[in-house]
């Protein structure tokens, strides 16, 4: 069976790189699969949950912005690269780190309130990536996925 | 015995220095541990985001973004990347040749275009000062640890202006880090995204990746892939996706040769220092050496004298 080369990174670090089935990403426009021999293809990347299968495993990772890339390598496999601004997967999101994002996201909810524009972007763009998180992990807390 | 007390005071003074600079030279080797982590981390997003905006750049014929349009060069814009604080050997010193080498080209090839200049750090913008240039932005306050957030004023003031078509012509000299004795100045366009300088930049990016294998050495292979023609689909409307990925692929430009030129300051810094704490070392054994002979001298001539009295007196 044909694979595609999956590839996932962040600014900080490479955080998977593996030959999977298929891979779900949540797009600006809807969540698509790609799956091998998919037409070159690029898109904009909304936050939610990359899922791969690979083996018939599902690998998680929580995505927040960032953008992708499918096209054909230079003996027809088909390469997807996933450019995420944050990217973790959902396996090293211990409960620990959740719990931590929960308190980080409401300390971040309050001092929204408090200031009107000062960095509002760079705060929107903070508190949806512990948002993220933690929706993700809670949504794979009680699914089977690959540890 | 007037010579000892000289010397003494002098080793003393050396050792103070010296032990001042292994303290430096410890502080930058903890310092660059991070900053070459961080650029190593990020290398491999930045020559992604590189690769993709050079294919869109290529196979999409009429995209009506400012950055992929090469317009008649009036006005160039050089963001010269030096440190803060200086005893960091030739680091700041050899990018700023690279930059004065590269503004005189400059004047050659677009005659009559004005030529401005962003410094980051004090050393450039001191520099390009006493030479008297067009210095229209200045950041010295660039901390250690660079973030993304850090850079976000120097790319949006770059992207505003370049869509004003204030500047026809971006390009940052910064220094590549190449390992921690080796740094290389270096001058990279970031806009527009050109062709011809792609092709270079697409042949360095495999060169170096393979060299620093970052993943199994199979840069090569990914380079050449690329330059294959490929119809991409776009998802949504295509000018808006090819505006916010242009501008994030430009910020993220700007971060990684912001990163490598910290990693690279660090090291400078680091080997400066280490050079003068080994010269600090060599000083102190010589005038030791110098001390105890004078010292030697100062003894027999005191017993010659005493010795001198005694057959004067008998």
């Amino acid at each position: 069976m044909k694979k595609l080369k999956l590839k996932v990174i962040t600014p900080e670090k490479l955080i998977l790189e593996e030959e999977v089935d298929q891979v779900s990403l949540p797009t600006t426009m809807g969540e698509i699969t790609v799956l091998p021999d998919h037409v070159p293809l690029i898109a904009n990347l909304a936050s939610g949950d990359i899922v791969a299968v690979s083996g018939g495993e599902h690998v998680p990772m929580a995505v927040a912005g960032g953008f992708i890339e499918v096209k054909k390598g230079e003996s027809g496999e088909t390469n997807v690269a996933v450019l995420a601004d944050f990217a973790e997967q959902v396996a090293e999101l211990t409960e620990e780190a959740v719990e931590k994002a929960k308190a980080r996201a409401e300390d971040l909810r309050k001092k929204m309130e408090n200031k009107e524009t000062v960095d509002f972007e760079h705060f929107t763009a903070e508190l949806e990536k512990t948002l993220t998180r933690i929706k993700i992990a809670d949504k794979w807390r009680t699914r089977k996925y690959r540890k | 015995m007037a010579g000892t007390k000289e010397i003494k005071r002098r080793i003393k003074s050396i050792g103070n220095i010296k032990k001042i600079t292994k303290a430096m030279e410890l502080v930058a080797a903890a310092k660059m541990k991070k900053a070459v982590s961080n650029a190593l981390a990020s290398r491999l997003y930045a020559e992604y985001s590189w690769e993709i905006l050079s294919s869109i750049g290529r196979n999409v014929e009429n995209i009506e973004h400012p950055l992929f349009n090469e317009r008649e060069v009036k006005n160039v814009l050089l963001i010269l990347i030096t440190s803060n604080r200086g005893l960091c050997g030739a680091y700041n010193a050899q990018v700023g040749k690279s930059a004065v080498a590269f503004l005189k080209n400059a004047e050659s090839d677009y005659p009559g275009a004005s030529l401005s200049l962003i410094t980051v750090g004090k050393k450039g913008e001191s520099l390009f000062r006493r030479l008297g240039k067009n210095i229209v932005a200045s950041f010295p306050d660039m901390p250690d640890n660079v973030t993304l957030r850090d850079i976000l004023p120097i790319s949006s003031l770059v992207l505003e202006e370049y869509a004003k078509e204030n500047y026809d012509r971006v390009a940052v000299a910064y220094t590549d880090f190449v390992s921690p004795l080796v740094q290389r100045p270096n001058i990279k366009q970031i806009a527009p995204v050109s062709r011809k300088e792609l092709k270079e930049l697409l042949q360095t990016i495999g060169e170096e990746k393979s060299k620093i294998k970052l993943h199994n050495g199979n840069g090569n292979g990914e380079a050449k892939a690329s330059v294959q023609k490929t119809d991409y689909l776009f998802e949504g409307d295509q000018n808006a996706l090819i505006s916010s990925l242009a501008e994030k692929l430009l910020r993220m430009q700007v971060y990684q040769v912001m990163l490598e030129s910290r990693a690279s300051e660090q090291s400078a810094r680091m080997v400066a220092m280490k050079n003068a704490t080994d010269a600090a070392g060599e000083m102190i054994e010589d005038f030791t050496l110098v001390f105890n002979k004078a010292r030697q001298a100062g003894i027999t001539r005191e017993i010659s004298e005493i010795s001198a009295g005694m057959a004067s007196v008998n």
